[in-house]
């Protein structure tokens, strides 16, 4: 195997595979700091070009993409409070506050430093473990997956405010507002208008409910009006910081490759359950959610360690985990290479080249991160009653690009007007978002488990794994309900 | 304020199940195999929804259990300035969205976008300070971004039926 990676090292090191991936990185990053334009959109839109490559550079440049936009979305998350991808959602928790005190560019480079450690450790899971982890994520069946996503929910609702039942609500909103469009058996629902047939997208719901509220905060309350810009301030974190986040850090990469490996999932539910796993084991929990480093580590190295590991079922099944890895399916495809078991007998000298291309890549993010930081610096001097009415504009072009639906920009206004609402009666937004994003797939496999069992509920506590997960979340609710009483008391 | 929010919970989800689930989640009449019926689902989300509401209710009498029902209070969010005040602004800025989706169809993407931000630059008392910089912004950054929008993912923005008729 050595030999067989030291010649893989050797084909990827060019300085034409160099050029290619820092094109895609820097690419990827800037595209995923635009409110609105995602990792998904950077991918498809690149995938022509990749016709006339040689096939590694060519899947290289996409996995550049990917990684970059998924960095890149933290940048927007951080300054503006407008996530650019889902998976950033959960560093607004803690990277916009940071910034309000004049600490961007540690939230920044928290951010960057976690995003690389996550994404480098993703890629050696892929290249040590990616078999195991496989047959484990085939384990998984309706039954398990919903299991799982029902710990999921409960590990952000209890964590991402400071009350459990407001989480809880929040959680229920999101899943509700799910439900409507067609559903897995073709029936229409809450579809008061044509346009809500086909659902309510992702991103236009996710912006409205970051991005719009902080305008009308500043339009209601104006309590921003007179306050100074935000500084990118105080750049550095500190040894100690680092070494108060690395726990973090190290669980959240953990948490994004296992999460990452198990198809449908992807990085937003890995960010969110990583960001309440660090709150529960910290010794700062009460500072989450004002600015606390730790919070944005365990964020950012969960998304980011998904981006290796969603290629483990694309590469060792032939399985596409979401619909990045989708269209890596069809950029292999297209160049005579067929993902699955046989993959690894028939081109394993292209999986290594893939591999070591991966690892320089996670160098590559580094460098184009804090050469992106500097170029976004400018972003946080811009006073916020000039600065939140721009980010609305932004939005309106960028929610309608993706789909040229006017009824998205719509969805748009009418998410953030109730994100505000949800802020006066201190409902946190959180896991609103990550049921909405995981309410589909959690309803489609209660009801294929319910289908399977033929009717018997007793199917969703029937193995192991559905056992362990539903022991998890109710510790979760025990630990939180007990944190909050005690809390309290004092 | 935590009366308020539960009872507000409690209403929302009791709409849902008892007006909106029976209108618009029809159940077919023939579902395949054991299937649960579409309404399931979101009857189970918000009959949960609706008792969360009302164990707010319940549990904003008790001063014990505040920090699981009522973490915070009104006035910290609202500040000093009187209710009717912010209210009025609130409703100012909801009308805003309101008319920028009705002009778009009349006025186009490209027109409605300009004037939006040039009024919720006057609505954050930005343009107050600085008009002419406003005015600037308001008119070139959409420019710059439906041509950015147009030519780079050829997106196909709203004319307008107005311009349309003006033979844009």
């Amino acid at each position: 195997m050595l030999h067989d990676l030291l010649m893989a090292f050797q084909a990827v090191a060019t300085i034409e595979n160099f050029l290619i991936m820092a094109a895609g990185i820097w690419g990827g990053v800037i595209i995923g700091a635009i409110p609105g334009m995602t990792g998904t959109m950077a991918v498809t839109l690149a995938l022509p070009f990749t016709f006339y490559m040689q096939p590694i550079p060519s899947i290289l440049l996409l996995v550049a993409l990917y990684k970059g936009s998924t960095y890149g979305g933290s940048v927007s998350a951080i300054l503006i409070k407008t996530p650019g991808t889902a998976s950033a959602a959960c560093t607004t928790l803690d990277g916009y506050p940071l910034a309000q005190q004049g600490k961007a560019g540690k939230a920044l480079n928290m951010a960057l430093y976690s995003s690389c450690t996550g994404d480098f450790i993703s890629n050696l899971s892929l290249i040590f473990i990616a078999a195991p982890l496989a047959l484990l994520a085939l384990r998984i069946g309706p039954p398990e997956f919903f299991m799982l996503m029902v710990f999921a929910l409960t590990t952000v609702a209890g964590v991402s405010g400071r009350s459990l039942l407001l989480g809880l609500v929040s959680a229920c909103l999101g899943l509700l507002l799910a439900t409507v469009g067609e559903d897995m058996y073709g029936s229409f629902r809450f579809d008061i208008t044509v346009d809500m047939q086909s659902g309510l997208a992702v991103a236009p719901v996710l912006i409205g409910l970051f991005a719009i509220p902080e305008l009308l905060k500043i339009i209601v309350f104006r309590h921003q009006q007179t306050a100074k810009p935000m500084q990118m301030g105080d750049n550095r974190v500190t040894r100690e910081e680092l070494r108060r986040s690395l726990k973090a850090m190290l669980k959240g990469s953990a948490i994004g490759v296992v999460m990452g490996a198990i198809p449908g999932i992807g990085p937003s539910a890995a960010a969110f359950s990583a960001y309440g796993e660090a709150q529960r084991s910290s010794k700062n929990r009460d500072n989450f959610g004002h600015g606390e480093v730790e919070g944005i580590a365990a964020s950012e190295s969960a998304n980011n360690g998904c981006c290796g590991s969603t290629m483990i079922p694309l590469l060792a099944l032939g399985v596409p985990g979401d619909v990045i890895t989708g269209v890596m399916l069809g950029a292999f495809m297209i160049h005579g290479m067929t993902p699955g078991p046989m993959m690894f007998e028939t081109n394993l000298n292209e999986i290594y080249m893939l591999f070591i291309g991966m690892m320089f890549s996670s160098i590559l993010l580094f460098g184009a991160g804090k050469v992106t930081m500097r170029m976004f610096s400018h972003i946080s001097r811009i006073p916020p009653g000039m600065m939140a009415p721009t980010v609305l504009i932004l939005c309106l072009f960028g929610i309608f690009s993706i789909s040229n639906s006017l009824f998205d920009v719509y969805v748009l206004l009418a998410m953030g007007v109730f994100g505000f609402l949800m802020y006066l009666f201190a409902i946190p937004a959180a896991p609103f978002l990550i049921a909405f994003i995981l309410g589909p797939m959690l309803e489609e496999n209660l009801r294929r488990a319910l289908a399977l069992s033929r009717g018997d509920p007793s199917i969703l506590l029937s193995s192991p794994i559905t056992w362990l997960f539903a022991a998890l979340a109710l510790f979760v609710l025990i630990i939180t309900i007990r944190q909050q009483l005690n809390k309290a008391k004092r | 304020m935590g009366v308020w929010r539960g009872a507000c919970v409690a209403v929302l989800f009791g709409i849902v199940l008892l007006v909106l689930i029976p209108v618009y989640v029809p159940r077919p009449s023939f579902i395949p195999g054991f299937a649960p019926p579409p309404d399931m689902w979101p009857r189970t989300v918000s009959g949960l929804g609706l008792a969360l509401g009302l164990l707010l209710v319940a549990l904003s009498f008790s001063k014990r259990a505040e920090a699981i029902a009522d973490p915070e209070s009104a006035s910290v969010l609202r500040g000093e300035a009187p209710k009717a005040t912010l209210l009025l602004r609130f409703a100012l800025a909801v009308a805003a969205f309101v008319l920028y989706a009705l002009l778009v169809p009349f006025l186009g993407f490209l027109l409605t976008s300009i004037l939006m931000l040039l009024l919720m630059l006057a609505m954050t008392g930005y343009a107050r300070a600085r008009l002419p910089v406003s005015l600037a912004l308001a008119i070139g950054l959409p420019v710059a971004l439906f041509f950015f929008f147009s030519s780079a993912l050829r997106t196909r923005f709203p004319v307008g039926s107005l311009l349309r008729a003006l033979g844009f």
